[in-house]
């Protein structure tokens, strides 16, 4: 990560900061909480789908036992912040206790080996606690959404480090050579299974801390809901469609998803997922380095023309 | 609860018949073009709302639609292998199978968003004026609809089976999946065996779709729900046998009711999930073998 | 082109002028000039990784030449897709046989007349087979998994006879087989070749390949080294050190 981008993100994460301060509309503020939920959300599911290249289709059961947990002890009593903890120490766990089978299966086969898993969690979840989750009438009247805010945003802010410090580091490299081929990266001594693992393992503690963030931010909600596959889908349409497997894509994904959901919402209901599911292919297909791609493209036509190389 | 186990034995194999149907068509797809497409639910939703839409405006009963929706479904099928799925086939096969994937998940999305724009979130299904006829054998209720559901399914599998093994392209297909190479070698225009096997998945999907619309019932999200089916039916039954696949189906059929008895009927979806996890565990390379 | 080739009776059926190839970035065919004349029986030998089997898959139109031009019957064949190919009349029997292994010795036979033209001479060209290969009649129920190495390698080529080819292409048909099985193999492959095929034969079998061919050209790093007559050739240098390849490269 260059100086410059160091400094342009902590001065957008210090100015974020003070928007509830300036800002008083709730309009607001809540599309910037669901827009860094999705920032976190999606760069988590980056780390293992994006830098190492292992589709995890079942990652909202990770988001959804941070859900689940956080939600459980922080109605109980527990500080909301060690609720999270506890959330995402499940997550963890739940993925040490599958992974080493999960990552047996390569390439599709992960995928949907995974995609079964959430399900499993989901119905079962659904099953067992079929009531709907409402806060107590107390918390619901000291609700603030300014600390809701500050949550998503550390999260997000979070998610956005842990990915640049692994894109620089050993075992971001590591993930790479595992991503460009597998077979290979066993040959060369890599340790495959170890380096998935704990890229797993902090894919899934960021899942689980922006469950919890969900978990503390809605009112009320069904406990599978944190579980449905929408949530999976939702990280993997907004990192292709950013750039998977970039520090970015993942950011500029999730602003753009978001705008565009909430854009239509008033028209359409889930009008955004016939447009995105259509852009989705189109990425897929022509352009699988996302919109970081095209804004690297546009940036560097004119200055390739005006000095070719300094 | 064990008392019931008879009567869900009976339902389980009624639907089973369908899960076989709607893996026959995942499998033919797979097995051939290597190409997995995870949106194969999806198009059994848009069979199952072609015979709903044939019957609310046109009055068409379900199972005569069968012969405008087969048709409608081979073409949309070329369609989506020109525009879509055929752009994938060049790559060779991990990459090949991944890619198809993605796209296969972004058509999902796609065609169940269209899905709510054309017919709304709800559940329908197709009540015909036959539709609450029951025949009782031996103390069992077997309803009229479901039974019918099942021949149907089997006798589209056997055609399958007949126009893989005797149609000249239907042979070509099994060359091709076989092997390509060979294939080509062997003077076959491969290109045109994976757009008739696409389409005949394609079809194989709307027909299910149209039996689950007339004895069950559809949503747009149901797409989710028969691509596992299918997934674990092809887990079970292995690539290369059209008979094998129904009966696979006719397996899940069975082990979903007894779990529904033994564990409660909640618990009905996660006994196949589970079993598909266990499995492609067990045998992550050799799964999809013939 | 009848009329052409009655002007020229010496013109060459299969003309390879100056291909190159390559797979990625390894260049695996430089410039490759030969031809091939109605009838003939050529061998080309060479080394592994001399560039035959590229030189072949670009004939048969699985692989696109770099550069350079494959004539047959006086029309380019670049660019032609591999099924079309069958269809004009070459037929290859690929290296390592490829068949299909969910299928009986009849499919086999009945997909080789897969191609329009094949199809109308199904009858005739199966008799052929079946007079060449008896044994292919008698076990045409059968998947091929159940039959011997060298019954496969029948399979394999009277699958590529029954497209009815004027040239039919052998790559290493006797890899992996008993050297009894070998000979009878190379055997049938004169009997073919007076029924009219030519033939282009890439075998590793130096000394059988020459005794049965017209002619033969040497392939060494991706080009012709050398050409001539079976027996001339036997006598090159060039020929002793691809014939001892692996020998010469340890020296």
């Amino acid at each position: 990560m260059t100086a410059r981008g160091v400094l342009g993100g902590v001065t957008l994460v210090v100015l974020l900061a003070n928007v509830p301060f300036v800002i008083h509309r709730d309009d607001v503020l809540n599309f910037l909480v669901l827009t860094l939920l999705t920032i976190a959300l999606a760069q988590s599911w980056n780390i293992v789908g994006g830098y190492a290249g292992q589709v995890n289709l079942g990652h909202a059961a990770f988001f959804g036992l941070g859900a689940l947990v956080t939600r459980t002890l922080w109605i109980a009593g527990t500080p909301v912040l060690a609720a999270m903890l506890a959330g995402a120490a499940v997550a963890v766990a739940f993925a040490l206790a599958v992974g080493g089978a999960a990552f047996r299966l390569r390439g599709a086969y992960f995928a949907i080996g995974t995609l079964a898993l959430g399900e499993i969690l989901r119905i079962t979840v659904g099953n067992t606690l079929p009531e709907i989750s409402t806060l107590p009438a107390t918390s619901i009247a000291t609700y603030g959404l300014a600390t809701r805010y500050w949550l998503a945003l550390g999260i997000a802010s979070l998610s956005v480090l842990a990915v640049a410090w692994l894109a620089g580091s050993r075992l971001g490299l590591g993930l790479q050579a595992i991503r460009e081929d597998e077979g290979a990266a066993e040959a060369t001594g890599v340790g495959v299974l170890r380096l998935k693992l704990l890229a797993l393992v902090i894919s899934t503690a960021l899942a689980g801390l922006a469950g919890g963030a969900f978990a503390y931010y809605h009112i009320s909600y069904y406990p599978s809901h944190a579980f449905g596959p929408q949530w999976t889908f939702d990280a993997v349409l907004v990192t292709f469609i950013g750039g998977v497997g970039t520090l970015h894509g993942p950011v500029l994904g999730a602003v753009f998803y978001v705008l565009l959901k909430e854009y239509l919402a008033i028209r359409w209901v889930d009008f955004h997922l016939l447009i995105f599911g259509v852009l989705f292919v189109a990425i897929v297909l022509l352009l699988p380095g996302g919109l970081v791609e095209v804004a690297t493209k546009l940036r560097q036509l004119p200055r390739g023309v005006a000095r070719p190389r300094s | 609860m064990i008392a019931l186990l008879p009567q869900q034995l009976v339902l389980g194999l009624l639907i089973g018949g369908l899960y076989g149907l709607a893996a026959a068509g995942l499998s033919l797809v797979f097995g051939v073009l290597k190409v997995l497409n995870v949106a194969h639910g999806e198009l059994i939703m848009l069979g199952g709302y072609g015979a709903f839409w044939l019957f609310a405006l046109a009055g068409v009963d379900p199972f005569a639609s069968l012969v405008l929706v087969i048709p409608a479904t081979l073409a949309l099928g070329a369609v989506l292998y020109w525009a879509l799925f055929g752009w994938v086939v060049r790559y060779h096969e991990e990459t090949r199978i991944k890619n198809s994937l993605l796209i296969g998940f972004g058509l999902a999305l796609a065609l169940h968003a269209l899905a709510v724009r054309l017919w709304t979130a709800d559940e329908r299904s197709i009540t015909t004026a036959y539709a609450g006829s029951v025949i009782e054998i031996a103390g069992l209720t077997v309803p009229l609809v479901r039974l019918a559901s099942l021949v149907v399914a089997f006798a589209l599998i056997g055609a399958l089976h007949l126009l893989l093994t005797r149609w000249r392209w239907g042979r070509a297909i099994r060359a091709a999946a076989d092997d390509w190479e060979a294939a080509l070698l062997t003077g076959i225009d491969v290109r045109r065996a994976y757009v008739l096997a696409f389409a005949l998945g394609t079809s194989l999907a709307g027909a299910a779709g149209v039996l689950v619309s007339v004895g069950y019932s559809i949503s747009p999200s149901i797409g989710l729900e028969w691509t596992l089916k299918a997934l674990i039916v092809i887990v079970l039954a292995g690539l290369g046998s059209t008979f094998g696949t129904f009966a696979g189906g006719l397996v899940l059929g069975v082990a979903e009711a007894v779990s529904a008895t033994v564990f409660g009927g909640p618990y009905r979806e996660v006994v196949g999930l589970v079993i598909f996890f266990v499995v492609l565990v067990a045998r992550p390379q050799g799964l999809f073998a013939r | 082109m009848p009329e052409s080739a009655a002007a020229h009776p010496r013109a060459a059926l299969l003309d390879v002028e100056g291909v190159a190839a390559s797979y990625g970035p390894f260049l695996a065919l430089s410039d490759v000039t030969l031809s091939l004349h109605a009838g003939e029986i050529v061998a080309l030998l060479g080394s592994n990784g001399a560039g035959k089997s590229t030189l072949i898959r670009c004939i048969s139109g699985l692989l696109r030449p770099r550069a350079g031009d494959i004539r047959w019957d006086g029309a380019s064949l670049v660019g032609v897709p591999a099924h079309a190919i069958v269809e004009r009349g070459i037929a290859l029997v690929p290296e390592g046989r490829r068949l299909f292994p969910s299928m009986t010795v009849e499919e086999h036979l009945d997909l080789g007349a897969f191609a329009p033209r094949a199809r109308a001479e199904r009858a005739r060209s199966l008799d052929e087979v079946h007079a060449i290969f008896p044994v292919l009649h008698e076990r045409r129920k059968e998947l091929v998994s159940s039959l011997s190495g060298g019954q496969q390698q029948m399979v394999a080529i009277g699958r590529a006879l029954m497209a009815a080819p004027r040239l039919l292409i052998l790559d290493e048909p006797s890899l992996g087989l008993a050297p009894r099985v070998v000979e009878s193999i190379l055997g049938v492959l004169g009997d073919i070749n007076r029924r009219g095929v030519s033939i282009l034969l890439v075998e590793q079998n130096v000394h059988a390949a020459l005794g049965l061919a017209h002619r033969a050209y040497i392939l060494e790093s991706g080009r012709v080294a050398g050409e001539g007559t079976g027996r001339a050739l036997l006598d090159d240098p060039h020929v002793r050190r691809a014939y001892l390849g692996p020998l010469a490269a340890r020296s």
